[in-house]
């Protein structure tokens, strides 16, 4: 029994025990589309920190719905740093003080070092002949987007729509009414929704993030689907954040702070646009990637006045979400 | 305790009780204690506010009625599945019997998208629905008002399916071992005695099944009200139409909104103990009225 004990605590002082003391590990709670940004992410910066001379960290990412995410992080789960799809998400963890409540103010443009749009995934071809807004709520046309109350993405779709609504004279409450009239099914997350688009045929057109849109064109083909990009559409902007009460050492905190200005770095906005995020800087970002883009016209949250206030107006209990479908 | 309990002649009864205790209370007792506590520290009259909103009530007696539906479909046809199963010898019937365990194996959100690939307008099953089923159901229920439109994934149809397949294993697997326990001579007898066949089985056949079906309906009707994986991929999750109850609690949730997400939790476990309660209750007059069998 002895002899046991003495082999095991020998294996770990020999084999785990210097890896535990000196090799720092960060944990990331995403959102879900990011998985392959992130994947990307994770080797570039660990060998860029490895040659700066530091010991290879252990970098993991969880993805999984914005706010189940947020949740997550709220109720226990050590997520040294955050990357979520809303503010409004962050907004919740600092509010259990988590991290300083003017977290956004904290990195570079809003802290989002990438930004996204909503555009329209269509059938090849086009054939309903979709260009914008208005003809989502013809007749003929279904719509696939998620559920508002459980996906971030389809919170920025919402507004979107809201925003087009406002700027071409309609009564957005209205108009939201009769595009989601045109909705057969509200899937509880993005993926879902491509999954329903793209896999099981429903729908002639999803709203979806830019990113995801080409990333479906990607993975399935660009002779299956076609982007479309409407008139006007969201700024979106993914905040990222550090948790400062889950840091537990300074070394931690020295990689926390590194890994999110990596993001921001010449380096990382590059594999930000290979992703199809739009990102800040192009100067080492592959032209193609930034050209594939085309301009639009963006509103923000800022127009909404902020997650605080859009977030209580539209998507909480009894919000305007809600009356669309209880109002009778 | 032991003050309580008549001294049994079997021995391990002080250990048996304590560990039967401790692990329904650590397992089952304390978390519905906590959900109970948490919900009601907001107050009963908050609770009912949450609840009785006409989306939660919608959600609810959707949940309720589809799951109804669904155990009533499993008690029959798992009864008759189990029937087969105790009583014929054939060819496949030993895969046949492990089959019925699969969906308690399967991840519900797998179980649900295999469904969801299968009776979408573009699969297999939605396909034939609407080009064959449609138009016969249609003729057949046209004169009476009503109409099916062939669509099974994305309406209630998809959920009563996804309920159903999650459900059956319940019936079966209480239901089979009764039915191999009587013997084929009380049937006999009754033959014997001059009983018809429809006679027999009413008579002497159900009796003795009652207890063991009710249970197994008991099973699959909780197991289906409280089933969310399967269900959120093929309800097409539509407010006020095709939302069921658990998907509201999650909203709630991801609203930060935790003491609606327990209210509607509290609503549905008192439904679904009242529910359990009756079933018990029949299922106790059924036994005094048969005798223990």
């Amino acid at each position: 029994m002895r002899r046991i004990v003495a082999a095991v605590v020998t294996a770990i002082s020999l084999g785990f025990g210097p890896q535990i003391a000196s090799a720092e590990s960060l944990l990331n709670v995403s959102y879900d589309p990011t998985r392959e940004l992130y994947r990307a992410v994770n080797e570039a910066f660990s060998a860029k920190w490895v040659a700066e001379g530091h010991e290879a960290p252990k970098l993991e990412s969880s993805h999984g719905g914005s706010g189940s995410q947020a949740r997550a992080v709220i109720d226990g789960l050590k997520a040294q740093v955050v990357t979520l799809a809303l503010g409004a998400d962050i907004d919740k963890i600092a509010e259990k003080g988590l991290l300083a409540e003017d977290w956004q103010s904290r990195l570079p443009h809003n802290s989002s070092p990438y930004t996204s749009t909503i555009v329209f995934l269509v059938r090849e071809g086009n054939p309903k002949g979709i260009k914008d807004w208005s003809d989502l709520v013809r007749d003929d046309v279904e719509v696939i987007t998620p559920n508002p109350k459980t996906s971030g993405g389809a919170r920025w779709n919402y507004l979107a729509a809201w925003a087009w609504a406002e700027k071409n004279g309609k009564d957005p409450k209205e108009f939201m009414k009769e595009l989601f009239s045109h909705v057969p099914v509200l899937d509880s997350g993005a993926r879902g929704a491509t999954t329903t688009f793209t896999q099981r045929g429903m729908g002639d057109v999803l709203l979806a993030w830019e990113n995801e849109a080409y990333l479906s064109l990607q993975e399935l083909g660009d002779d299956q689907f076609d982007i479309v990009t409407p008139s006007l559409s969201i700024l979106t902007e993914p905040p990222v954040a550090v948790v400062d009460k889950n840091i537990t050492s300074e070394g931690q905190g020295e990689l926390a702070k590194a890994y999110l200005d990596f993001l921001y770095s010449p380096e990382g906005q590059a594999i930000i646009w290979k992703n199809f995020y739009r990102g800040w800087d192009t100067s080492k970002a592959d032209p193609a990637d930034v050209a594939r883009f085309p301009k639009l016209d963006l509103v923000t949250i800022a127009d909404f006045g902020g997650w605080k206030k859009a977030q209580a107006e539209h998507f909480a209990d009894g919000g305007t979400f809600d009356q669309i479908y209880t109002a009778k | 305790m032991r003050a309580l309990v008549n001294k049994s002649p079997m021995p391990g009864f002080g250990l048996g009780m304590g560990i039967t205790l401790t692990m329904l209370s650590l397992v089952v007792l304390l978390p519905i204690a906590a959900l109970l506590t948490y919900g009601f520290s907001f107050g009963p009259g908050e609770v009912w506010r949450v609840v009785n909103t006409e989306r939660v009530w919608a959600a609810l007696y959707l949940s309720f009625r589809i799951s109804l539906f669904a155990a009533l479909f499993n008690l029959v046809f798992g009864v008759v599945l189990a029937w087969v199963l105790a009583r014929y010898e054939f060819p496949g019937r030993r895969v046949v019997d492990a089959i019925v365990d699969l969906p308690f194996a399967l991840p519900t959100a797998v179980a649900g998208i295999a469904l969801t690939t299968l009776y979408a307008p573009k699969g297999v099953f939605g396909a034939f629905s609407r080009d064959y089923l449609a138009p016969l159901g249609n003729t057949l229920l046209g004169p009476f008002g009503l109409h099916f439109s062939g669509k099974i994934a994305y309406t209630q149809w998809g959920i009563l399916i996804a309920l159903i397949f999650v459900g059956l294993p319940f019936v079966v697997r209480t239901v089979q071992p009764v039915i191999a326990e009587i013997e084929r001579e009380v049937e006999e007898a009754s033959a014997t005695l001059g009983a018809g066949r429809a006679y027999t089985i009413r008579r002497v056949i159900l009796p003795a099944l009652a207890p063991a079906a009710l249970t197994g309906f008991a099973l699959s009707l909780a197991r289906a009200v409280g089933e969310y994986g399967s269900v959120i991929f093929i309800a097409g999750n539509i407010p006020m139409k095709t939302e069921i109850a658990p998907l509201l609690i999650v909203i709630r949730l991801e609203e930060f909104d935790y003491a609606a997400a327990s209210a509607i939790g509290i609503a549905m476990l008192l439904i679904s103990f009242s529910m359990l309660l009756v079933i018990n209750l029949i299922q106790i007059w059924s036994r005094r009225r048969i005798g223990h069998v």
